[in-house]
């Protein structure tokens, strides 16, 4: 970790305290550190609800598809719940805990890959077996899954939570690249996207992302104009604020090395807007002109010549359509072309979907995703399989501050549901996003789908603070692997 | 009091709707007036509203499909309340309907990444199962009018 920041940070918030005669310990506990309960979206009836957990004596075998925050954070939740727990979580890869949110952090090497590192057998709850195996055949008119050696487990209730895959390979020019998942070994993928392109989305990309930015960094230091480029895919993705994450930190990292006026930092988002909540996309569009960070909305990735360093983007626009006398409106006619964007310094926030085995089986939508009532997370087919995560058909939900309201609801309703009661946990969509704006500060946007504000304290949640960046940096973390992780926080 | 409605029929074969482009009025009683009042604001309780009245539907069968009893239509206006986007609705239809569209089916836009076209076709797969809603069937219950008959 890079401790100059932490101790200048330090340094500021005890000045900025004591005027207020406040100490550091107790700043801290109101940020939430010592009580999670009264962090990020909590209440303190929710806090004291969760102290008086009554064991439930409903039997039934549980299987968990996916071992990474959602599946160990669910099952942890449930050993507690359960007077007699038989869960098993299938999950291979034996990083699958590691602290994903992390990774931005590690792309601006404010972090070590050694920070976001954790194994899952040292969070899988006493008592819950693990099958160290992919699951590739679904079942659900039977109640079992298969997995890849042909072991056919079979199940009472099933929670989906393998999270996303990482779509590289359907950008022209990086089709070796394939599919990959944040956490494991990534080299072909780091293989195929050289050395000027680069991804925080993997736990091996964000290593290599700090790698390529100091590279760049460098050239833009020496006096050579540098372009660096990032881009939004067209797909739903796991914590949207990322990709603007890691502009903001290489902006932060260009600045502190008198850099910043050779480089070129450009946006292109396949979206029309930066947040969908108006408030935030507002207040980062104020940060990028502050900051001097250009922006084209509607342009998605497509392709990269990695020979030249040229992006290829299909840019969207539109444009006013005739008239529909049945409508009594104008139309609205899409338009769209190719455009060929030089870079030195790609960064590539790469499309998300769901996992194949599940778009191909009965439990996924169209699109792939677990359609599940969003509010109850039971799928709308199989009333005995539940999902969570970034897998899940949930609206604005790919986020561990959703998993971490999730997860609860979840619980609830399947030991209702083991007991023949009503669901009655409901999921209300809130998601946290801590929008790293600067080495430092944090603009925390937090909302629901109300898509407004929904802030936990009462401060305005526009307004980038040096608290939420101490929050960031030190209190998610320890909250989300030991409060989340053990089915607590 | 009078309402001023237009209706479009349904093609079940090409599940395709047509304006009947005829605008018509029914009398309603003073009781019909204070529930139309209290309904008008809000576009589909008024719908329903009509749909389940038996003066609503016996004056469409009665007074202008007279001669279709296996006819499926639906309502198209009243009063200068649209319902038209339900049966018309395009990709390329302009902003208010899909502000209208998301608001009505809950599809929360996450304008970081989706685009029209694919909030369009969400719309348009949604509207499947609400146009189905909203037809009137014009067909008269045969089984009732047995049973009427026999007793």
């Amino acid at each position: 970790m890079d401790n100059k920041y932490i101790e200048s940070m330090l340094s500021e918030m005890d000045k900025d305290l004591s005027a207020q005669g406040m100490s550091r310990r107790d700043a801290m506990k109101l940020a939430g550190l010592s009580s999670a309960g009264l962090f990020l979206g909590a209440t303190s009836t929710a806090s004291a609800d969760e102290e008086k957990i009554v064991k439930n004596d409903a039997k039934a075998k549980i299987v968990i598809v996916g071992g990474g925050l959602a599946g160990i954070s669910t099952a942890a939740r449930l050993t507690l719940n359960l007077s007699n727990p038989d869960i098993t979580i299938i999950e291979p890869e034996e990083t699958s805990a590691s602290y994903q949110p992390g990774q931005t952090l590690v792309g601006a090497g404010i972090w070590d890959a050694d920070d976001i590192l954790y194994k899952r057998d040292d969070f899988v709850p006493d008592g819950v077996k693990v099958i160290k195996e992919r699951a590739i055949l679904f079942n659900p008119q039977k109640n079992n899954l298969t997995t890849e050696t042909g072991q056919v487990i079979t199940y009472d209730y099933l929670i989906l939570a393998m999270g996303v895959q990482l779509d590289f390979e359907r950008i022209k020019g990086l089709e070796e690249a394939g599919r990959a998942y944040s956490s494991g070994n990534n080299d072909k993928l780091m293989n195929a996207l050289g050395d000027s392109i680069c991804s925080i989305y993997t736990a091996q990309g964000s290593v290599k992302t700090w790698e390529i930015m100091q590279k760049y960094i460098a050239q833009a230091k020496s006096g050579k104009k540098t372009k660096f480029i990032f881009t939004h895919p067209s797909t739903p993705i796991k914590c949207g604020g990322a990709p603007k994450k890691i502009i903001y930190l290489t902006n932060a990292r260009l600045k502190e090395e008198g850099a910043r006026e050779n480089a070129e930092l450009t946006f292109y988002p396949n979206g029309g807007a930066m947040f969908g909540v108006p408030e935030y996309h507002d207040a980062i569009v104020g940060q990028f002109k502050r900051e001097g960070i250009k922006h084209h909305y509607r342009h998605n990735l497509i392709e990269v010549d990695k020979e030249k360093k040229i992006a290829t983007f299909d840019s969207k626009w539109q444009e006013k359509g005739p008239w529909d006398p049945v409508m009594k409106d104008f139309e609205v006619i899409p338009k769209h072309e190719k455009l060929r964007v030089p870079y030195d310094f790609l960064h590539v926030s790469p499309a998300q979907i769901a996992p194949r085995e599940i778009a191909e089986s009965d439990l996924g939508s169209a699109k792939g995703w677990i359609p599940v009532n969003k509010e109850t997370l039971q799928h709308i087919r199989y009333e005995n399989v539940f999902s969570i995560g970034d897998v899940a058909q949930v609206p604005m939900g790919k986020t561990g501050g959703s998993v971490r309201k999730q997860y609860k609801v979840l619980v609830d309703n399947l030991i209702a549901h083991m007991n023949s009661k009503k669901l009655e946990a409901k999921y209300a969509g809130y998601t946290v996003c801590p929008l790293i704006t600067d080495i430092g500060t944090v603009m925390l946007a937090e909302f629901d789908w109300t898509v407004t504000p929904t802030p936990s304290f009462p401060l305005d949640p526009t307004v980038e603070r040096w608290i939420f960046w101490l929050m960031k940096v030190y209190a998610l973390k320890p909250m989300t692997m030991y409060g989340m992780m053990s089915g607590r926080a | 009091m009078q309402i001023e409605f237009e209706l479009v029929t349904y093609n079940e074969a090409l599940d395709t709707f047509e304006l009947d482009e005829t605008m018509y009025q029914m009398e309603i009683s003073d009781e019909d007036a204070q529930t139309y009042e209290l309904l008008k604001s809000s576009d589909l309780n008024l719908y329903n509203w009509l749909k389940e009245s038996e003066q609503f539907i016996n004056y469409i069968r009665e007074e202008i499909y007279p001669d279709s009893d296996k006819k499926k239509v639906a309502i198209s206006d009243i009063n200068g309340t649209t319902f038209r986007r339900f049966y018309f609705f395009k990709v390329t239809s302009g902003d208010s309907h899909y502000e209208y569209f998301k608001k009505l089916f809950g599809i929360h836009e996450e304008s970081d990444w989706q685009d029209r076209e694919e909030i369009g076709e969400e719309i348009l797969e949604s509207l499947l199962v609400k146009r189905q809603e909203l037809i009137i069937n014009l067909e008269v219950n045969t089984m009732d009018d047995n049973i009427d008959e026999e007793a």
